[in-house]
């Protein structure tokens, strides 16, 4: 939804930049000169492509529109590639934030290198560069790598070894009890200190000491309007540690509960969602809805109508 | 309408001829805390010429009265709202108490009494001479309420079911009276047709079976019709209304339970246990729970944690809990148990009369004992009855006496049974609070000594009996003249015993029932080696306050070398030596193993046991067969062998209580060993803790090793590898847990020779705090959490200070900032993340009024005064209020007492209001013996007018401010008040003057009373000679006094004193205040005056003799 949705938006401004463009007939800046290019290079690569699935010949206008889509295509790539690369706090994309950009863009990541070393392929000559930069020469250390097979030769070197080659080192990981133990506690008294504190300085406090009121900051005592719910009813923390460290009995127990449930869950669809719902909240529907349930209690049975006033 | 004639007298007769009592409340308003609603019932008279009818009602306002649909005229006139009347100077609570006991026998429904006098018009008195039928049907209303019907309503937006607002009938015995005119007694039974119309989002829960529920013609309303068709006390009827929750009961479908919003899931949990009580207590007296349904309701601001009404009992919300609370969970499951077994013994079967309350109480006690020893074991029962034990003893010798079976014979002051209190026990009314649970609590224990008289087969028989004739009873519609077969009485009680087992225990009934008091005996021994006879000496102490004297059989149990023999000695009355043979020769072949009680066979080091005898222990009445105290002397090693091989729990923990004498290495080892013994009751370990840390404080120069308990706390809770920090938290064993708990709060009890709490012991419970890790527990660690805070406190010790210098933070010491900023932490915390029941704040607060007292930290009440507000959890108003009576009485503050007493008066949770006066008589900021800059004629005034007229709404918060007002000031005249003007008073029949009865000295007062409080073991038989003249001006107003009215009217015709109002002046002001009682549109009302009334009442007594 969300690559659709920057996709098509994408796709608005490179038609926008295109249709303006080539309309003005006076372009010559290098600006438009580095455009046409890459039309250019576009128009071929698409042209390539398309002998490649066996076309002849195509309609100019086909092959434009096909060099609109495939440059919609990879600038969108680009932004979106810069998103996440920014979204990381870096300047640079990686390949992580292709293949991410890919993934998102519903490209099948995987099909890529097997689609790259196709052997009936066409490679593109390289564009003429008119001034190559002159890439001053660094300290080399050792031999740059040769390109594959798949890749065209014009394309830059390998960088020097050193730069990519990793030799895996292995730091002793933290698996002391002891430290463990004492790097959670501090943590987690470190953690309440702090947000007591900040509860402390951004509300009302009291004092032990009238000299001293923010040494032992207390957060200022706060009646409850119901005080029973917060005292009885066990904190979501709680209830999410209950979960996770008892699964075993919890189910015996709600399947006893449940027992009388499962009898009445035998009928139609309908009740069946009432059933559930009684589950959760047996007072509620439990009391307006009685006569699915089996059990015969006073308290479950539907309320009566009001009879024709009698006499008093 | 005479009290014999009345027995079942009055039915109901409607139109299909079914009997009952009914009750309508059309309209409860929330916004208003009104009620209103009508009552009808039908009158058999059984005695011709029954002109009028009283009934009981307070607080609720009458509208009309039709007798057979005439209007009647009425009186409503309730003594008890104002006790003493008149304006005099008299101060003393013997007057006041005298007083209130006749203003509650004045209205008294089993004296045929009530306030609510209805004059049966005159057309009808030919039909009442035919003993026709009378229908009563009396419209009333009630306007906030302020006992009896509690209210609660959060103060929050939303519709009143939104904001969880309910009402439920609450108050201490028959109270029924505060929200209904009726016959308030236990022993006038009836039907009942119920009618609660409410919001359709409520739920009206009330007694018997709920038949339908109709909603009201505009649909917003419901009203839930109930019946109840088994003769039932109109004390047993209670209500429960708001938006509860409601819960089926899985395994019972006709219970249901009921709870306030969003609590159903703990309320699943809490009683998901209830059906296992039903069938323990249906098995043992063989007989189907008596009701066709059992409710039960879950209500906030709770009058008391459990109460039980006719097949519905009404419990405490904060009773419920979720499956990881581990502390709660027996708490609660025992107050279960405690309703169900009232529901039996209290709610279907009813009393005759007050003074057989013990025989309900004590059988209810009784089988939910039993119902405690098959749950938690023999062990945790023994260590209960131990418990409860020692409480009545500790109780009964501290006041005097707990009488079971008042006789009162006359009213006359002098046959009064409990002379001794400060209050008539002629009453439940009357009754201090404390007393109330005492007598209770020696009901039950009464009811365990008639077991073992009797064995436990006949008994269940006996109660078997009463059951099934009671249900055959109630099921006769129309005799109900045979409804008397529901009530108990004492003499019924005895006689089905008598039948049952065919033993007599009159003897047993009466040392323990008909008389008050408990036995203590003294022992030590002497072997004589030569007869080889172990040469008991047994002493009775049966002149002090609350004791008596035991004549009859005490078992005995010896432990010898060869194995446990009992003995039954007689105690009789001039014998102190009892000589008891020994079995076994002084040790030979050391080898042997010994025998124990239980058949079990045991190796024991013999080398610290005395070689000349072959005594290892000795036990005086080991079963508790007497309610007794026994103080036994044997020596060290003999205690120390009972800790470590006698099986009892009862015995290990006497042991324990005798250990702490002996601070040896030899005490250190048992206790030490019994900690680590995992087969011990954990009850028994944790007390060892406690001992263990007494006798490290007595050896400290001695001690060796590291502080008691660390290491063992180490071996068992902290990790092998580095045993600084303790393993994260895993309760599932709950023995240890209990013993974790335990150890630290003990081992802060350590103290070195500087009388500190060792450092080592500090920072070992701060680590505790620091490495506590629960995330992999299965349960709750709120409560483990809160006492490593009490023991932070525990290790508090008073502050060097140096020349009184003021409490600042830069004189604070090291280690008391390293306390004060985890309690800081704590209690901050709780405000994010509260704890269950918010154990921790609690224990927050306790630990820093700790602090404070021992002058680490300014002494200043304002902290826990702003917990102590409505809105915060009770647990914790509690200990903040607890908090500032301790300031009170520390810093006698009159400021902070004048703000206790205006809560005692205002704050909107009952159980607040007397748990403050509770703690103000329990730690009281001055007694009456002290000079104090606040016992002034103020607060004597602000007392006595609380207890005169500010409490007539709650009969338990008045008998707390009268212990209160008896703790300040004693029995007679406060000696804060200026002298009366008259010294001397006329005794117009005796022609004599005596010295004014209100400035009697205290110690001259004491010596009247029949058993002393402080001296004169011997009842001298000469004071009651000496001291006649005033006495027997009281017993005559006794005699003739039948309420306050009238006991005043007659005290102001004998003492013609001129400092009282004249009576002309009394008569108007009673007649302004019937005005007040009753507005206009009341349709035709009859006036007495005072005098008339009076003679109404003398003349009606003459009748009667």
């Amino acid at each position: 939804m969300r690559t659709a949705l920057y996709g098509s938006k994408m796709a608005d401004t490179a038609t926008g930049g295109s249709g303006t463009r080539p309309g003005g007939k006076q372009a010559s800046t290098p600006a438009d000169n580095y455009y046409l290019a890459r039309r250019r290079t576009l128009q071929v690569v698409v042209s390539s492509l398309l002998t490649e699935a066996g076309f002849e010949s195509a309609e100019k206008a086909a092959v434009e529109t096909l060099t609109e889509m495939l440059q919609s295509y990879i600038s969108e790539m680009g932004r979106s590639a810069k998103s996440y690369c920014e979204h990381t706090a870096r300047t640079q994309p990686t390949l992580s934030d292709i293949v991410v950009t890919l993934v998102e863009m519903g490209f099948n990541v995987e099909t890529l290198p097997a689609y790259a070393k196709r052997s009936q392929r066409m490679v593109i000559t390289a564009p003429p560069v008119t001034n190559q930069p002159v890439t001053p020469k660094a300290l080399t250390a050792g031999q740059n790598k040769p390109h594959p097979s798949h890749i065209p030769s014009h394309f830059p070197e390998f960088p020097d070894p050193h730069t990519y080659i990793k030799t895996p080192t292995y730091r002793e990981p933290v698996s002391d009890y002891q430290v463990l133990r004492e790097k959670a506690a501090s943590q987690r008294r470190d953690v309440e200190r702090a947000l007591t504190r900040f509860m402390a300085k951004t509300g009302e406090t009291q004092s032990l000491f009238k000299d001293d009121v923010s040494t032992f900051p207390l957060i200022a005592a706060r009646p409850f309007t119901v005080p029973y719910l917060t005292a009885l009813l066990p904190s979501e923390l709680e209830m999410q540690q209950m979960e996770e460290t008892d699964s075993s009995e919890q189910d015996d127990q709600t399947d006893t509960e449940n027992l009388p449930l499962h009898m009445s869950t035998d009928d139609s669809g309908p009740e069946k969602e009432n059933a559930s719902v009684l589950q959760q909240n047996t007072s509620l529907s439990g009391s307006r809805n009685g006569e699915e349930n089996m059990i015969d209690n006073p308290y479950l049975r539907p309320v009566k109508k009001p009879k024709i006033r009698r006499k008093k | 309408f005479h009290p014999s004639g009345k027995q079942g007298s009055k039915t109901m007769n409607r139109k299909k001829g079914d009997k009952g009592f009914e009750i309508c409340i059309n309209n409860i308003n929330f916004q208003r805390k009104s009620v209103v609603g009508y009552v009808e019932l039908t009158i058999f008279p059984t005695v011709a010429n029954l002109n009028r009818i009283k009934l009981n009602s307070k607080q609720c306002r009458i509208y009309r009265v039709r007798v057979n649909d005439l209007e009647a005229a009425f009186i409503y006139n309730d003594p008890t709202l104002e006790v003493c009347h008149h304006e005099s100077k008299q101060r003393n609570l013997n007057y006041f108490s005298n007083a209130y006991a006749a203003a509650v026998s004045a209205v008294d429904p089993d004296a045929g009494n009530g306030e609510l006098c209805i004059k049966v018009p005159s057309e009808l008195w030919k039909h009442v001479d035919e003993l026709k039928v009378l229908k009563v049907h009396i419209n009333f209303s009630l306007d906030q309420p302020k006992g009896g019907l509690h209210f609660v309503v959060p103060n929050m937006e939303g519709s009143m079911a939104e904001r969880g607002a309910h009402v439920f009938s609450c108050g201490y015995q028959n109270s029924t009276r505060f929200w209904f005119p009726c016959v308030d007694s236990y022993s006038e039974l009836c039907t009942w047709k119920l009618e609660y119309t409410v919001d359709a989002a409520m739920v009206a829960v009330s007694n018997g079976d709920l038949v339908e529920t109709v909603y009201t013609h505009d649909m917003r309303k419901k009203t839930f019709h109930y019946m109840l068709t088994i003769p039932t006390a109109a004390s047993n009827i209670s209500l429960a209304i708001g938006p509860f929750e409601i819960l089926v009961d899985p395994y019972m479908h006709e219970v249901t339970h009921f709870c306030l919003p969003q609590l159903l899931p703990l309320l699943k949990h809490t009683t998901s246990y209830l059906h296992e009580v039903f069938e323990f207590y249906e098995e043992i007296l063989t007989c189907r729970y008596p009701y066709s349904c059992f409710k039960t309701v879950f209500i906030d601001e709770a009058y008391v944690e459990v109460a039980a009404y006719a097949s519905m009992s009404i419990f405490s919300t904060n009773l419920l809990h979720s499956a990881m609370i581990i502390d709660e969970t027996p708490l609660t499951r025992r107050c279960l148990a405690q309703a169900l077994a009232q529901q039996f013994f209290g709610c279907f079967i009813s009393r005759m009369s007050w003074s057989d309350e013990w025989v309900l109480k004590g059988i209810s006690g009784y089988i939910y004992g039993l119902w405690m020893k098959k749950t938690f074991g023999v062990n945790e029962y023994r260590h209960w009855i131990k418990q409860e034990l020692d409480q009545i003893v500790a109780y009964e010798l501290k006041t005097g006496g707990v009488l079971l079976h008042p006789i009162f014979g006359g009213g006359k002051e002098k046959d009064n049974p409990a002379s001794h209190l400060h209050f008539s026990i002629k009453h439940p009314h009357t009754l201090s609070w404390e007393y109330y649970t005492m007598f209770q609590c020696k009901a039950h224990l009464v009811m365990r000594l008639i077991e073992n008289r009797i064995s436990m087969e006949f008994m269940l028989q006996v109660f078997n009996k009463l059951l099934s004739l009671a249900s055959t009873a109630s099921s006769q519609k129309f005799q109900s003249h045979m409804w008397s077969q529901m009530l108990v009485s004492t003499s019924g009680f005895l006689k089905s015993i008598s039948n049952v087992s065919g033993k007599d225990i009159q003897p047993l009934i009466k040392q323990w029932v008909d008389q008050s008091g408990v036995v203590k005996f003294y022992g030590s021994f002497a072997f004589n080696r030569k007869r080889n006879v172990l040469e008991l000496e047994i002493k009775q102490d049966y002149t002090s306050p609350g004791t008596q004297k035991y004549v009859g059989p005490l078992k005995v149990t010896v432990q010898e070398l060869d194995g446990s023999f009992n003995h039954t000695l007689q105690i009789e009355e001039n014998s102190l030596k009892h000589d008891i043979p020994c079995h076994s020769k002084s040790r030979r072949n050391k080898k042997k193993k010994i025998p124990l009680m239980n058949g079990e066979e045991v190796d024991m080091d013999l080398s610290a046991m005395d070689a000349d005898s072959p005594l290892l222990w000795i036990r005086i009445d080991p079963d508790m067969s007497v309610l007794r105290k026994v103080e036994f002397e044997q020596s060290d090693f003999m205690w120390q062998y009972q800790l470590r091989y006698e099986r009892d729990v009862v015995a290990q923990e006497e042991a324990i209580l005798a250990l702490e004498k002996f601070p040896t290495p030899a005490s250190r080892l048992a206790l030490t060993d019994i900690l680590e013994q995992e087969q011990c009751f954990y009850r028994v370990r944790m007390m060892a803790c406690f001992c263990l840390a007494k006798i490290a404080n007595s050896m400290v120069s001695t001690w060796t090793g590291p502080p008691a308990m660390k290491s063992l706390f180490t071996r068992m809770f902290c990790c092998k590898t580095c045993p600084n920090i303790v393993k994260t938290n895993n309760f599932m064993n709950f023995q240890s847990y209990f013993l974790q708990k335990t150890m630290p709060v003990a081992m802060a009890l350590l103290r070195d020779v500087h009388n500190l709490c060792p450092k080592e012991v500090l920072m070992f419970i701060l680590d505790l705090i620091k490495y506590n890790d629960n995330r992999k527990n299965k349960f709750s660690d709120n409560y483990y959490r809160a006492e490593l805070i009490d023991a932070l406190a525990n290790s508090v010790t008073p502050a060097v200070s140096v020349n009184n210098e003021v409490r600042t933070l830069d004189n604070l010491n090291p280690d008391v900032r390293l306390i004060l900023e985890e309690i800081t932490r704590f209690l901050n915390m709780e405000k994010l993340l509260p704890s269950y029941r918010h154990t921790i704040t609690v224990s927050c607060l306790k630990a820093i009024r700790v602090l404070q007292k021992n002058g680490h930290v300014p002494s200043d009440p304002a902290l826990f005064k702003s917990y102590a507000e409505y809105g915060h959890f009770i647990d914790v108003r509690i200990a903040a209020l607890d908090a500032v009576v301790d300031y009170t009485k520390v810093d006698r503050s009159y400021e902070e007492l004048q703000w206790l007493l205006t809560m005692v008066q205002n704050d909107p949770v009952p159980y607040i209001r007397h748990k403050i006066l509770d703690m103000l008589t329990k730690n009281p900021p001055f007694t009456k013996n002290m000079e104090s800059p606040l016992c002034n004629e103020a607060l004597v005034d602000q007392l006595w007018k609380l207890m005169n007229s500010g409490t007539s709404h709650d009969w338990r918060l008045r008998c707390g401010a009268v212990d209160l007002y008896f703790t300040l000031f004693g029995l007679s005249r406060p000696s804060c008040l200026p002298l009366p003007e008259l010294g001397l008073v006329l005794n117009l029949k005796e022609k004599k003057a005596v010295l004014n009865p209100t400035i009697i000295p205290e110690s001259v007062v004491n010596n009247q009373e029949p058993v002393n409080s402080t001296n004169n073991h011997g009842q001298s038989v000469g004071f009651q000679n000496t001291f006649s003249n005033s006495q027997e001006e009281e017993e005559i107003d006794m005699d003739t006094v039948h309420d306050s009215q009238a006991f005043i009217y007659h005290h102001l015709n004998m003492l013609e004193r001129p400092s009282t109002p004249g009576m002309s002046k009394f008569i108007g002001k009673m007649i302004v205040w019937i005005f007040q009682r009753f507005q206009l549109g009341v349709g035709f009302v009859f006036f007495f005056t005072t005098t008339g009334m009076y003679h109404a009442y003398k003349s009606e007594k003459l009748r009667k003799k």
